[in-house]
């Protein structure tokens, strides 16, 4: 196992750049989500670890050595590809025994490796099938075997769950984290699902048009989102944010050119009339008798919970809440939340305002 | 009631349709054999017959029997596999490496290069080539045939593979090169046993292209070097027009390829439309 340092890394294609200097640290045995949009470049970023795209600038160390110009065979790291990348003529063990063969194992050793890692999936009873004669499920496992074999230093995986259907996917996500705490292996993984990123990852590097919008432990980015980006990213159903400005009149409060008001802990220090956006998230809406009237649009009931699209004073709204609602679309109800779980942002470029810190106290 | 009624005599005109259609564009193809094969089997008074005679009430297998006695036949057919077999084999050799690398760094003028070669009329080879075998003294051999035969060959294999390997998944050779292989080793274990399937197309197409190919073989053809299509036609001059052997000696000459194709017909239109839908 090692660690894998990434140093203001670029990339550009002739004259479009796609990654514009990317820094990240990962620690010997961490289990790192790059996770974005698709176009953000957090694939391309991957495949530049692994050796299958070249480094325009900076600098990637996989444990001590550089390996900007190492081919990737001699990088020391397996690949989960999105659509697997089975050998389609060779059979699971063959395939799992492929990188191994490569590197002269001997025949000993390559078998008791490919039994382990097959006694660890679950593929015993597949060894001697074809790649077509299994489930994507299956496949998927096959192809975590043929890099746990090797006994890689990294392990990358680049999508790996975006084949498969909702139900598999989250039974693949609870395996592929169990795998993680029992080898304690460094991992890379590329997801654009913020799910997969949230509830896998050690550390979450939130990616957009080529540059980090945050980095940190998956409930630091959802407690303490660095921008409107990562505020709306992370998290599901997403941050409802209101767009509007610092109150005038000497009270704490952000209110909407629609005559909407919401209280916030306070007004940060010359700062009042000044354009805001507000972020709540739908969890922390609660039902307040004498709070703020909001008309019922959609409820969509799941049993644990009941998620309520309003429309509050021209805003659309989506509340979580974790008691039945008895209402019907178009009935008015009273909302509020706790000031101190609201999040600010900067209405020009979205950067999070804090407030200062004995304000939040009080 | 009269709703599936309609529909019973929708399908009649439909499936009728297609047979007439269908007999409309095979049978002159298909009628020619049958005429061949007549002719191969009839002796010559039948053959002059008139009205034609299509049934003989005499067969005359002596035709067949004349075709592999005289005529050094042997000697031209196993020509003819030599010069077919070392230009297939040349091809599959250049080929295939050259549709892969197309394929892979999108050379597409390349290609079209290529194209261009096999679309110009063979014979413009022709002269140039004659001259350049006489200089070397290669003319009394097969050498000038088997070379001149990789114009056909060559392009059918290249064109072929070109639209196998683009439809190869990058991922698995990107796969084989993290596993540990080499740019060899990724071809050679990964990238060419997956394109087997095309390989065997290619193969089949180029063999039945080269034993067909009559034209190089009767400028470079001397008395001993003849192929099969070139000793067919000689028959032609030297026998006037003894229609039942000569029909024979056609029908021989085709067999090999007629059966090659039925055989293979199905991996054929597969091998011809590969590439033409991507991922599929």
């Amino acid at each position: 196992m090692a660690s894998v340092t990434i140093s203001n890394v670029r990339k550009a294609y002739g004259q479009v750049n796609v990654l514009h200097g990317v820094s990240i640290d990962i620690a010997d045995g961490e289990f790192v989500i790059l996770v974005g949009p698709s176009g953000c470049g957090k694939s391309t970023l991957l495949r530049m670890v692994a050796g299958l795209e070249e480094i325009t600038a900076g600098q990637v160390r996989i444990g001590a050595r550089v390996v900007n110009n190492l081919p990737a065979k001699e990088r020391d790291i397996a690949m989960v590809f999105q659509n697997y990348a089975l050998y389609p003529h060779m059979t699971v063990r063959k395939n799992m025994e492929f990188g191994l063969k490569l590197r002269g194992a001997k025949r000993p050793e390559i078998d008791a490796k490919v039994s382990r890692a097959s006694s660890i999936l679950g593929l015993d009873p597949l060894l001697e099938r074809l790649p077509r004669e299994l489930s994507g499920g299956q496949r998927q496992r096959v192809a975590m075997g043929r890099a746990i074999v090797r006994d890689p230093q990294v392990f990358l995986f680049d999508e790996p769950l975006s084949n498969l259907d909702a139900k598999l996917r989250v039974h693949m996500r609870t395996e592929i984290k169990a795998l993680h705490q029992r080898l304690g292996s460094t991992i890379v993984y590329v997801t654009h699902d913020q799910v997969e990123a949230m509830t896998m990852a050690d550390k979450i590097v939130v990616m957009h048009d080529g540059i980090i919008e945050q980095q940190g432990r998956p409930l630091d980015l959802y407690d303490r989102p660095a921008n409107l980006f990562v505020a709306q990213f992370i998290g599901s159903p997403s941050m409802n944010i209101v767009h509007g400005a610092f109150a005038t009149d000497g009270t704490a409060a952000v209110t909407t050119p629609a005559g909407l008001r919401i209280p916030v802990p306070a007004v940060p220090p010359g700062r009042a009339g000044q354009a805001v956006s507000l972020g709540i998230r739908p969890e922390h809406i609660r039902l307040a008798p004498g709070g703020i009237p909001a008309k019922v649009v959609v409820i969509e009931p799941t049993g644990a919970e009941t998620q309520v699209t309003m429309d509050v004073q021209g805003a659309e709204m989506v509340a979580v809440l974790h008691a039945r609602l008895d209402a019907r679309p178009g009935d008015i109800v009273h909302i509020a939340a706790d000031p101190h779980l609201l999040h600010l942002f900067e209405a020009e470029g979205g950067g999070r305002i804090d407030l200062p810190i004995r304000e939040l106290a009080a | 009631m009269t709703h599936d009624l309609k529909r019973l005599a929708w399908k009649a005109f439909d499936r009728v349709g297609t047979t007439i259609c269908v007999v409309l564009v095979v049978s002159p193809a298909l009628f020619f054999f049958l005429w061949m094969l007549s002719l191969s089997l009839k002796y010559e008074i039948d053959n002059g017959a008139y009205p034609p005679v299509f049934i003989p009430d005499r067969i005359a297998w002596q035709n067949y029997v004349g075709v592999f006695a005289s005529n050094n036949f042997l000697l031209y057919f196993w020509n003819s596999v030599v010069v077919t077999g070392a230009a297939t084999l040349l091809a599959l050799v250049v080929g295939v490496p050259a549709g892969y690398g197309i394929a892979r760094m999108k050379a597409e003028r390349s290609a079209i290069v290529i194209m261009i070669a096999r679309m110009t009329p063979g014979l413009s080879f022709l002269i140039p080539m004659f001259l350049i075998f006489q200089w070397l003294g290669l003319l009394g051999t097969l050498v000038p045939q088997v070379i001149i035969h990789l114009v056909v060959t060559v392009p059918i294999v290249i064109w072929i593979m070109i639209g196998y390997f683009e439809t190869t998944p990058i991922e698995l050779e990107e796969a084989a090169m993290i596993d540990g292989a080499g740019r060899w080793q990724t071809f050679l274990r990964v990238t060419l046993p997956i394109a087997k399937p095309g390989i065997v197309v290619s193969m089949i197409l180029s063999v039945i292209f080269s034993w067909n190919n009559f034209i190089f073989g009767v400028v470079l053809a001397g008395r001993e070097t003849r192929t099969l299509p070139v000793a067919v036609y000689n028959m032609l001059s030297f026998e006037q027009v003894s229609w039942g052997p000569l029909a024979a000696a056609a029908l021989v000459v085709t067999l090999p390829v007629l059966v090659l194709t039925v055989l293979a017909q199905r991996q054929i239109v597969a091998g011809l439309t590969a590439g033409a839908v991507k991922g599929g």
